[in-house]
């Protein structure tokens, strides 16, 4: 079927750059009789029209890990904090936070003018209760190893502890909320601005019990609220009057959800899309358009590697690691996906502390094939036939091609691409991983340990299998390390040893949000993590 | 008739199980889980959602669980949409389906049809290759290149229908065409062929020479025996038309029923994949039975029989 949906664009663009005029004329006879129906100009002061590409899976915060519920939830509701554009945590529902007994223990003094949609005030026991209940294992909430580092958080999870008030976060009174860790964690501020711990109302779960979500019975405290959810085509949201920061400029955001990059895309050409993201974009567009005023860029926290199962030969030797890792030239990604993505020069992404230029492996071809040759392999002779595992996408395909061929001219040896469909691959990949595999990572939050903490030893993405003591104790320590400067030493070094001394990985490239917005439409905030910031945004005819 | 009627639904129930018995089993063997993702939940984050939906259970009990619910009407939990139940979803996706599939269907009935007439009763004449030129066309060409070619020409250049969506009458013109699109044509060669082979019968030669006109031979005779084949192939292609279609409904940005067919396999959400599977089981069940009903109206000599 992706064969069918890729054919489909190659042919609308194929139809865009050679119109047929046979068919043109018959559909112009046929139109004549149909001018009735032409649609009218579509811009809407006030009104802003986006694309969400499919149905979110849940808006219930607890449940949902996805990023297109997280567009919707983020835009209906306000957590302790919030992310600024730059990334950096600010106040919130919370207007300040202490923090005590040298990073172990949070307070949190909640604002006293924050309400619900009912008109019901936010208190810290709606923090409680929401904390609470993502914990709580009958929830089965996805984010709940979010809060792990909250007092038995995990054995609450976990159902070794049963009474859900013995976790470390309680609220002391209306207005102050007190989370308290098991141990320092510098990056716990940044989680209380992630959807997942929001706080939320006991009374309305427990009257609607799975349907809360619905526009009729959910209640929430962020800029806007659902007024209509159609569900698998298109949720409205209206301006939330009582929110604290102020009324949001839009009287309306409709979100639709078409699949259809290309679909998409042509709404958004006829003007019935205001603004498109990479769900709306293809690259051919992105080429159209790239010198186009609305056109801008965001690099994510979104980092994609080249793993290696080290414990599968050849690759439990890290002459061959390091060999591949230097014959891979990284700049040749970008060309190939053209969305300007950035080539990895280390794991962690040049945005977050511990980042460094010198971390990874450069391209170096004959330095390459001299690892090669001190692994045993001069120039790949009796290297083993070794597969290279990666989802059924055109855009990991065009990336595993390449890493092919590269290696072939720089080192000599053939490895085989082995394409499966993406939960057969996910499957695959967390089962038995073969000696390589594509991968990438999704930051939850903007701080190193995301990224750092997946390779330590037994964590469950850590396909690879690399272990190693002293990165692990390096990651362990930066986690608690409340010293900025400290903790950005031990990240680079940690990340020296993963991609550098060890090449565990090879980090490949950074992926970019690509964003095309019409000449009316203004104030929308963009970040990093890929959230969609609408309560400053407006579509007016002065800005047309 | 009453009888006839029975046992269909008597023969349908053990086809139904047996559909539902091996989808339940097929869609498990399949490599990969409903809450696998690109980031692997924590064992007991696992565990807690597999106690949620009983996916920890043993194989044969969830079978009589999935059975013992299918018997109250409840279509199960969707792992993927959270908060809503299959029936829900079912419930707000098949009548747009429906609604476009009676669409295409009567486009398809209204096209097909009388064009596969008049290419029979003028064989070998500009009209017959040119009828069959479109049927070619129609039957060769994939819904997905008719679709993006009628989107570029009718929505983006000429701007005289819209693009894609489901909102107003107009939205629904361009996905029912592209529907009707290859039915049309696989009708239009149907006919045609049908319409040939009764127009060689003795008794049309002796209707024509009576004095009937060729029109009401055609109208009249002709067409209504010309029409058995076509009727049997209608009843697959209704039930394929009103349960929806992937690539159209993906093209047009429908929230219809067709695309569940692909995504609740690709999601691995084994209760949406059991009721897609038994919704089209049923409606095929339904609409030939309803084309053997059909038969007995259209010639009735032919006998209708369990």
């Amino acid at each position: 079927m992706n064969l069918e949906i890729t054919i489909t664009r190659h042919f609308l663009d194929f139809l865009k750059q050679t119109s047929s005029i046979v068919l043109s004329a018959i559909l112009l006879f046929v139109g004549l009789g149909l001018t009735g129906c032409s649609p009218k100009a579509r811009f809407v002061p006030g009104e802003l029209r986006m694309n969400l590409g499919t149905e979110p899976p849940s808006l219930d915060w607890h449940i949902t890990t996805d990023g297109t519920s997280g567009d919707v939830i983020v835009n209906i509701m306000a957590g302790l904090t919030q992310y600024q554009q730059d990334l950096k945590c600010i106040p919130s529902v919370a207007k300040s936070w202490d923090v005590l007994d040298d990073g172990r223990r949070y307070v949190f003094h909640l604002r006293d003018d924050v309400f619900w949609t009912d008109g019901k005030p936010v208190t810290a026991y709606d923090f409680e209760y929401a904390w609470r209940r993502i914990e709580d294992p009958k929830t089965g909430g996805g984010y709940a190893d979010f809060l792990n580092d909250v007092e038995n958080a995990q054995e609450i999870n976990g159902g070794q502890i049963t009474d859900l008030t013995k976790l470390g976060a309680h609220a002391l009174d209306e207005h102050t909320f007190e989370v308290r860790l098991k141990k320092p964690a510098a990056y716990f501020i940044y989680l209380t601005a992630h959807w997942s711990t929001y706080p939320m109302r006991k009374d309305v779960v427990e009257k609607h019990g799975d349907r809360w979500t619905e526009p009729d019975n959910i209640v929430t405290n962020g800029p806007f609220k659902l007024a209509k959810w159609q569900h698998d085509y298109k949720i409205e949201l209206e301006p939330n009057e009582k929110f604290f920061e102020g009324r949001p400029k839009l009287n309306k955001v409709k979100m639709f959800m078409v699949s259809e990059q290309s679909t998409a895309f042509a709404l958004f050409e006829n003007d019935e899309l205001d603004y498109v993201d990479n769900r709306s974009f293809s690259t051919h567009d992105v080429d159209r358009y790239r010198n186009d005023a609305g056109y801008i860029r965001v690099p994510l926290l979104q980092g994609t590697y080249l793993g290696f199962n080290v414990l599968k030969k050849p690759f439990d030797n890290k002459h061959v690691r390091r060999a591949v890792s230097m014959a891979i030239d990284k700049t040749v990604f970008p060309k190939l996906l053209r969305r300007g993505e950035r080539p990895s020069t280390s794991w962690i992404p040049e945005e977050l502390p511990g980042s460094s230029e010198t971390s990874a492996l450069k391209f170096n071809p004959s330095a390459a094939r001299a690892e090669l040759d001190a692994a045993g392999f001069p120039e790949g002779k009796n290297f083993p036939s070794v597969q290279l595992l990666y989802p059924n996408r055109e855009d990991t395909r065009l990336i595993v091609e390449s890493i092919q061929a590269q290696l072939k001219k720089n080192l000599g040896i053939s490895i085989e691409l082995l394409n499966q469909e993406w939960k057969v691959y996910l499957a695959t990949r967390k089962k038995d991983p073969p000696p390589l595999f594509r991968a990438n990572w999704i930051a939850d939050y903007p701080d190193p340990e995301t990224y750092m903490n997946l390779f330590t030893t037994g964590n469950g993405n850590n396909h690879t299998r690399w272990s190693n003591s002293t990165y692990d104790r390096l990651v362990q320590n930066a986690a608690g390390e409340l010293n900025v400067d400290k903790r950005a030493e031990m990240y680079r070094q940690a990340d020296t040893i993963l991609c550098k001394d060890e090449a565990a990985i090879v980090p490949t490239f950074v992926s970019t949000q690509n964003i095309l917005m019409k000449p009316w439409t203004s104030g929308l905030k963009f970040n990093a993590l890929d959230i969609h910031i609408l309560k400053h945004a407006n579509t007016a005819e002065a800005a047309k | 008739m009453l009888s006839f009627i029975v046992k269909r639904i008597l023969y349908a129930i053990p086809v139904l199980w047996i559909v539902a018995s091996l989808t339940f089993l097929l869609v498990r063997v399949v490599p990969g889980g409903p809450f696998d993702s690109d980031r692997n939940l924590p064992k007991e984050i696992i565990a807690n959602l597999e106690a949620k939906y009983n996916l920890n259970k043993p194989l044969h009990e969830q079978y009589f669980l999935y059975l013992g619910r299918l018997a109250k009407g409840d279509l199960g939990v969707s792992y993927k949409y959270a908060n809503r139940t299959v029936n829900d979803i079912i419930g707000d996706a098949f009548p747009v389906s429906l609604q476009l599939g009676c669409l295409g269907l009567m486009i398809a009935i209204c096209i097909g049809v009388p064009l596969g007439a008049l290419a029979g009763v003028n064989r070998g004449t500009l009209i017959d290759y040119l009828a069959m030129f479109m049927s070619t066309a129609g039957i060769s060409l994939p819904s997905f290149v008719i679709g993006a070619g009628l989107i570029f020409f009718a929505g983006i250049s000429l701007k005289i229908l819209p693009v894609a969506l489901w909102e107003t009458p107009a939205h629904m013109i361009l996905p029912a065409v592209t529907l009707a699109f290859g039915p049309a044509a696989y009708l239009a060669r149907l006919t045609r062929g049908s319409v040939l082979e009764i127009l060689e019968k003795d008794w049309v030669r002796t209707a024509r020479s009576k004095g009937l006109s060729k029109f009401s031979t055609v109208v009249k005779h002709v067409l209504r025996n010309a029409l058995v084949p076509v009727v049997t192939v209608l009843g697959p292609i209704t039930a394929t038309l009103i349960t929806g279609s992937f690539v159209v409904e993906y093209i047009y940005a429908i929230p219809g029923m067709g695309r569940f067919f692909i995504t609740a396999v690709s999601n691995r959400d084994y209760d949406l994949i059991m009721a897609t599977t038994l919704i089209f089981s049923i409606l095929l069940l339904i609409t030939n039975t309803i084309v053997d009903i059909t038969y007995k109206f259209l010639d009735p000599r032919m006998e209708v029989d369990g």
